[in-house]
């Protein structure tokens, strides 16, 4: 829906912003992050125009925004900002009703709007209405940003560091209200923040930015997981994927070549084969859609006086399974409550494609221990 | 006479003049607004002009004001457009700078907020930059006002009238009575213009951002809602000052002549009496502007037809106006000066009048007895121990000190330049010795003075000499024999004491004119 063509910036010969192109989808919530001074408030302002580029595009629906009326086009976006973004002499009523009563649009209708608005983020109308920002706490002020953003029920919203102000509490309470708001309206928001635990937390892609150029445009997953070179990984943090374990999935932890038999192996053959993988179970699959059958152990195997029968006889066909996609957490529970080794990790058609043991959780666990060390 | 007594005499001219002065400075302080708010907001957009806009509001701001004044003259007459005009000047300084500075000041933050949800620049000057702005931007009305106030009362100088004339007569016939009339209604009105314009500075400072946390929130309306009050009683007060004057200005009979006297007591009598005479016996109805100023203000007035006439003395008119060396023929001096002023300027100077206002030099009694002094000739035996306390015009003139020195070969010991009756309180208090008289000035008698025989005719002579737009005489041809019916009637004697009237016995010199009118038979 947005899309950055070459855009580059320059103030006098500081080079803020060099050759950056992306492109934003419709309905996603974009979190462009970096340090101080790395260009991303300025890619920012560029959408609304705030700023202008020096040399490129930004298109919105495939049209150049440099073309548009500048006041039309801001008027068509929310846009938020620390809290001093509201007019202090004007009331939360006068401040949310600006653009609309400018607009000239229909009082009833914009009385109506303000209202929803301020249910929509929480406020209560009574109460707040007509009161002026310096009466209200810097939470309270910064829904009224968000309403205000969202008056015109704009298709694309601006966030710039908007609760980079508030305390940690009101920030969370925030962030998970934008969550929320987000998942039934779906706006394309573009959201500045230098908070990597914000934008792992509301962003459906993160944007990292450092001097002025674009270094990893992604999801959060593959961000945390993927860090594209030395500086990504710094900056995420090496151990920030356990602030969201859920971002750690069973095909990320499994064994990715278990030990297989299939279903006509005699018992006594099975036993030599856990002997020498050392290892005290077999996976036993169809031969060739390596559709799991069953599972193997070797205390069963020492129960049975005939060793020579097959080891389709004895295996467990009622076994616990997860999906690559499962998370860490997912799995953890049904380990605890199963009281199981291992599981295999299965695809949708049931084909046996990883393992998951207890040691290899324990090993995953462990990392952020040893990392931490090695780090410090 | 108590000055309770006087106040009580003079109400309707106090009020007249209170009314006046309200109605200038509203006018003054109204332009400096619509000019300087404008002005502010310009150089706040446009920062290359800041620092000469600034600079030229501060320049002005230095000028004295009296040298404003003088400047304004040949350029704009005399009254109430160069006062005007010189009051909003100097209340510019205060409102473009607060205006500049409140708008600067706004957070950055907030203006890109308004800019980032899509006003224009429109609505963001007069949403948010102005009403965040605007109780700065008052504070700036607020001194600008009251200054105007004080500054108002100097437009008496120029005959704008005001509270100032009160002040300025007082001054210079020494009546204290008068000086307190103009100063201490002048004084209160600042006070009143200070409390409203304070008032309107709250008023317009947003609830959210008063420095006062009111917790309660009715009270904080109700307060508001008293001061709303208050002011527009007060606006209305000042829309029906227009209205009246309006009304009161608007005058049916198109026949009017202005008849203007210079700034001491002689010339006031003369112009009541000019116009007393006139009105009685024509239908043509007087604007009086006593009190207008110096020769050159009257004569510049004259000239450029916002007076029709006023009376000059022979001397002043052919040494000072024509520039030229001084005489003693009475005849020369009066025919050079009837020919010129009607060649050049076309000015008609009627029949003089029989007394002499000529310049003479006194002394108090003490002084003639000591060194005993009768004559210029004794005077300038002793001068080089005596200090003379004259009028600035006297003290630079060829006409007067500079060529009486060379006439009588004498230098006094010390000179010091003072304006009209004050000289007087410096010779009584013994700051001086010496000082330059009218020879028909009341003041003279009121403080008991010994007047110099000018013993070698050095003094040109002053009679005087009603001058009279020639355009005004087309027009109004039947004034001029009236007018010279006083000529024979006004003699030395009859305008000392005349003059004395007015200066000891503090009477008022319309009165006294009028009086006497009645009293010769020539009005009813």
């Amino acid at each position: 829906m947005i899309k950055f063509e070459n855009i580059s910036k320059k103030f006098i010969n500081n080079s803020v912003l060099t050759n950056i192109s992306f492109n934003i989808k419709k309905g996603d919530l974009v979190a462009i992050i970096g340090a101080s001074g790395c260009g991303k408030t300025t890619t920012l302002k560029m959408i609304n125009r705030l700023i202008k580029p020096t040399s490129g595009k930004i298109l919105i629906n495939g049209e150049d925004i440099a073309d548009k009326d500048v006041i039309e086009l801001r008027r068509r976006m929310g846009y938020v900002i620390q809290q001093t973004g509201l007019f202090p002499h004007m009331t939360i009523r006068e401040n949310i009703e600006m653009i609309p009563r400018v607009e000239k649009r229909n009082q009833e209708d914009i009385k109506k709007r303000t209202l929803e608005l301020m249910e929509m983020v929480g406020l209560d109308a009574e109460e707040f209405l007509d009161r002026y920002p310096t009466e209200l706490s810097g939470g309270q002020q910064q829904r009224v940003g968000v309403a205000r953003a969202f008056a015109t029920d704009p298709e694309i919203i601006l966030m710039d560091e908007p609760f980079s102000a508030l305390d940690p509490i009101t920030r969370v309470g925030l962030q998970d209200q934008l969550v929320n708001l987000q998942a039934h309206l779906k706006k394309t928001i573009i959201f500045v923040t230098h908070d990597m635990d914000e934008a792992i937390k509301i962003a459906d892609m993160i944007c990292i930015m450092d001097g002025g150029q674009i270094l990893q445009y992604d999801t959060p997953e593959n961000i945390l997981k993927n860090p594209c070179n030395e500086f990504v990984s710094e900056f995420v943090g090496k151990n920030r994927i356990w602030t969201s374990p859920e971002f750690i999935r069973a095909e990320d932890i499994m064994i990715e070549s278990p030990v297989t038999c299939q279903g006509n192996l005699p018992l006594n053959k099975a036993l030599e084969k856990m002997r020498t993988s050392k290892v005290d179970s077999l996976m036993v699959i169809d031969n060739p859609t390596k559709k799991l059958l069953g599972i193997i152990k070797a205390k069963q195997i020492q129960s049975q006086s005939d060793r020579t029968i097959e080891v389709n006889a004895v295996m467990d066909i009622d076994f616990l399974s997860v999906n690559p996609g499962d998370t860490i957490v997912d799995i953890l529970k049904v380990v605890d409550e199963n009281d199981v080794s291992g599981i295999p990790v299965l695809d949708d058609a049931g084909i046996l494609i990883g393992l998951i043991t207890k040691s290899s959780l324990i090993t995953t666990l462990s990392q952020q221990y040893l990392d931490t060390e090695g780090v410090v | 006479m108590g000055f309770f007594e006087y106040l009580a005499g003079s109400k309707e001219q106090i009020f007249k003049l209170l009314m006046e002065h309200i109605q200038l400075t509203a006018i003054s302080v109204g332009l400096a607004i619509l000019i300087g708010v404008p002005l502010g907001i310009l150089i706040s957009y446009v920062k290359k002009l800041n620092k000469p806009i600034l600079g030229a509001a501060n320049v002005i701001q230095a000028i004295p004001s009296m040298a404003l004044l003088g400047f304004a003259i040949p350029f704009l007459g005399i009254g109430t457009l160069p006062a005007v005009t010189m009051v909003i000047l100097y209340s510019l300084l205060p409102i473009i700078k607060n205006t500049y500075t409140g708008i600067g000041n706004i957070n950055k933050q907030t203006l890109e907020a308004a800019r980032g949800i899509g006003l224009t620049k429109l609505q963001i000057l007069t949403k948010i930059q102005i009403p965040l702005a605007l109780p700065v931007i008052m504070a700036g009305v607020r001194i600008s006002a009251v200054t105007a106030v004080g500054l108002m009362t100097i437009a008496a100088f120029i005959g704008a009238g005001g509270l100032g004339y009160l002040v300025f007569s007082g001054i210079r016939t020494v009546n204290n009575n008068q000086i307190l009339a103009g100063a201490i209604p002048a004084c209160i009105l600042a006070l009143v213009v200070d409390f409203l314009a304070g008032l309107v500075e709250k008023l317009v400072t947003p609830i959210s951002l008063q420095t006062v946390k009111n917790s309660n929130k009715k009270a904080l309306k109700k307060t508001r809602t008293k001061q709303k009050i208050t002011l527009s009683i007060a606006a209305i007060m000042v829309v029906v000052i227009f209205v009246v004057t309006a009304i009161s200005n608007y005058n049916p009979n198109k026949k009017v002549i202005s008849i203007a006297g210079k700034d001491f007591t002689e010339q006031h009598i003369l112009t009541h009496m000019l116009s007393d005479l006139i009105e009685d016996r024509t239908d043509i109805s007087v604007e009086r502007r006593t009190n207008l100023g110096g020769t050159q203000v009257c004569f510049t007035a004259l000239k450029s037809g916002d007076i029709d006439m006023y009376i000059d003395y022979s001397g002043t008119a052919y040494g000072d106006t024509l520039d030229y060396p001084p005489i003693s023929d009475m005849e020369e001096v009066y025919n050079t000066v009837k020919i010129d002023f009607k060649e050049k300027f076309d000015i008609d100077v009627l029949k003089q009048m029989s007394f002499n206002n000529t310049y003479t030099l006194a002394v108090t009694q003490e002084t003639a007895q000591k060194y005993n002094l009768k004559t210029f000739s004794d005077l300038s035996k002793v001068a080089n121990q005596l200090t003379a306390g004259t009028t600035l015009e006297f003290l630079n003139r060829e006409d007067a000190l500079l060529g009486l020195e060379k006439k009588y070969n004498f230098k006094f010991k010390g000179t010091k330049g003072l304006d009209g009756s004050p000289r007087y309180t410096a010779l009584i208090n013994k700051n001086t010795d010496v000082v330059d008289a009218f020879a028909t000035d009341g003041l003279l008698k009121k403080f008991d003075l010994y007047v110099l025989e000018d013993d070698k005719n050095f003094f040109p002579p002053y009679y005087a000499i009603p001058l009279v737009r020639g355009e005004t005489i087309k027009q109004y041809p039947e004034i001029v024999p009236i007018i010279e019916e006083l000529s024979e009637i006004l003699t030395d004697d009859v305008m000392v004491e005349l003059n004395y009237k007015v200066d000891e016995l503090q009477m008022e010199p319309d009165a006294v004119a009028h009086d006497f009118l009645v009293e010769q038979g020539l009005i009813d």
